[in-house]
């Protein structure tokens, strides 16, 4: 699963940053932003359209779905990332420039977390899949979105059970994609709340978390 | 493997993640670094304002929201806990949760009101005050650790709770015990993301 381009929407709807990861640049900065509104507007819409049989039945029915993401080991980490110790985690951030001794900024241990969790996002859009790449979606309590374009496409797929699979793992990268947020863009002083993001800091660590996808 | 489906329930559970997290996945600085830190900002906003001491509490407050408002991406990030139901679930989540993580300390709940809707913070230890003593003048008027009032009031908006949130009484001032009185005010429901529900 490739990812092609990485995009953050603040919680009125505005795109705040937007990073391409291939080379084939067809839409210039002004069509992202459109995209990013109406992407905030098309989930607005889905979360409202539920179908009858969810609706008639009411609390017992949705309670039911499991709305857990399980912890999938290692995504968007250094593959010798996975069981081993702290010095082979130095060797393979030896070649960013932020000279820290830490990959994980202000996050201890080998991965940024290890358990499964909750989705938040219960009725919004969380997949969309094309002829040419599909969209995940990851939408967090404090209503930003993070999304994540990939190459995959439906005849890449094979197996039936992929897709959900790739939805897993799509959440669990875009939660880590959450934590360098908070790590590299709220502890910036210098950026204002809700303005795009300009941190160099951020966009090195993303870039270097994609390019550890397989 | 079953952690997170149990964060769901108990309060005891939430004592325990709070804990793991804090333990496992935080990185930790010296504890003594940051309250003098904390101090040097204190006495330089008593300076500036020149010892007026509401001005510098008003202050305090301000940069705590600032800190609030960023810090709870941080929190979520960390734990990705599901919004509370209620405020007893809430104000768990901040003694065993919140404050474990950033500050190590768990604060005891009490005082409840009887719709629920407001209780106390009692903080048995509190980091940013060690090493301090209020000179006279200060005494009356300066709530030293304001700045959590406006960290909690922050990050409480930022999930849609809107608080008031102050000190009730403090050990620097002489008081027995340090209190933060959180009031609910209302949920700002038109606010909650779309497709959570």
């Amino acid at each position: 699963m490739a990812i092609k381009s990485i995009l953050i929407i603040n919680k009125s709807g505005g795109l705040v940053y937007r990073r391409n990861l291939s080379n084939d640049e067809s839409l210039n900065s002004n069509d992202y932003l459109i995209v990013a509104s109406t992407l905030h507007g098309a989930f607005a819409i889905a979360s409202q359209l539920t179908p009858k049989a969810l609706q008639l039945s009411e609390s017992p029915l949705t309670s039911k779905i499991d709305y857990t993401i399980p912890y999938i080991p290692y995504v968007g980490l250094p593959r010798t990332g996975a069981n081993t110790t702290e010095k082979s985690r130095f060797s393979s951030s030896s070649s960013n420039n932020l000279g820290t001794t830490n990959s994980l900024g202000s996050f201890k241990g080998s991965d940024y977390f290890k358990e499964p969790f909750q989705s938040w996002n219960k009725s919004g859009i969380r997949q969309i899949c094309t002829d040419q790449f599909t969209m995940f979606i990851y939408q967090t309590m404090t209503g930003l979105k993070f999304v994540a374009i990939s190459t995959q496409t439906p005849s890449s797929v094979t197996n039936s059970e992929y897709s959900t699979i790739s939805v897993q793992i799509a959440d669990n990268l875009l939660r880590k994609i959450y934590c360098l947020y908070s790590d590299y863009v709220m502890k910036d002083p210098f950026y204002s709340m809700e303005m795009p993001i300009k941190s160099e800091c951020f966009d090195c660590r993303l870039k270097q978390m994609v390019s550890n996808l397989p | 493997m079953s952690s997170s489906s149990s964060l769901g329930g108990h309060s005891k559970s939430l004592r325990l993640a709070g804990e793991d997290i804090w333990k496992n996945k935080t990185e930790k600085v010296n504890g003594e670094l940051f309250t003098l830190m904390y101090g040097s900002i204190v006495s330089q906003l008593c300076r500036d304002y020149q010892r007026c001491f509401p001005k510098v509490n008003d202050q305090l407050y301000t940069m705590g929201y600032n800190i609030g408002v960023r810090l709870i991406e941080d929190f979520l990030a960390r734990t990705a806990l599901p919004r509370c139901e209620n405020m007893i679930r809430t104000s768990e989540v901040i003694s065993k949760c919140a404050f474990k993580i950033f500050l190590n300390i768990t604060p005891q709940v009490s005082n409840w009101s009887t719709d629920k809707n407001a209780f106390s913070l009692v903080l048995v230890e509190n980091p940013l005050s060690d090493f301090v003593e209020l000179p006279m003048d200060a005494m009356k008027q300066l709530w030293y650790s304001n700045v959590l009032c406006g960290v909690l009031k922050g990050a409480l908006e930022m999930v849609q709770l809107d608080c008031d949130v102050w000190f009730i009484s403090d050990v620097l001032k002489g008081d027995p015990q340090t209190e933060i009185r959180v009031k609910l005010n209302r949920v700002l429901k038109d606010e909650i993301p779309i497709g959570e529900d």
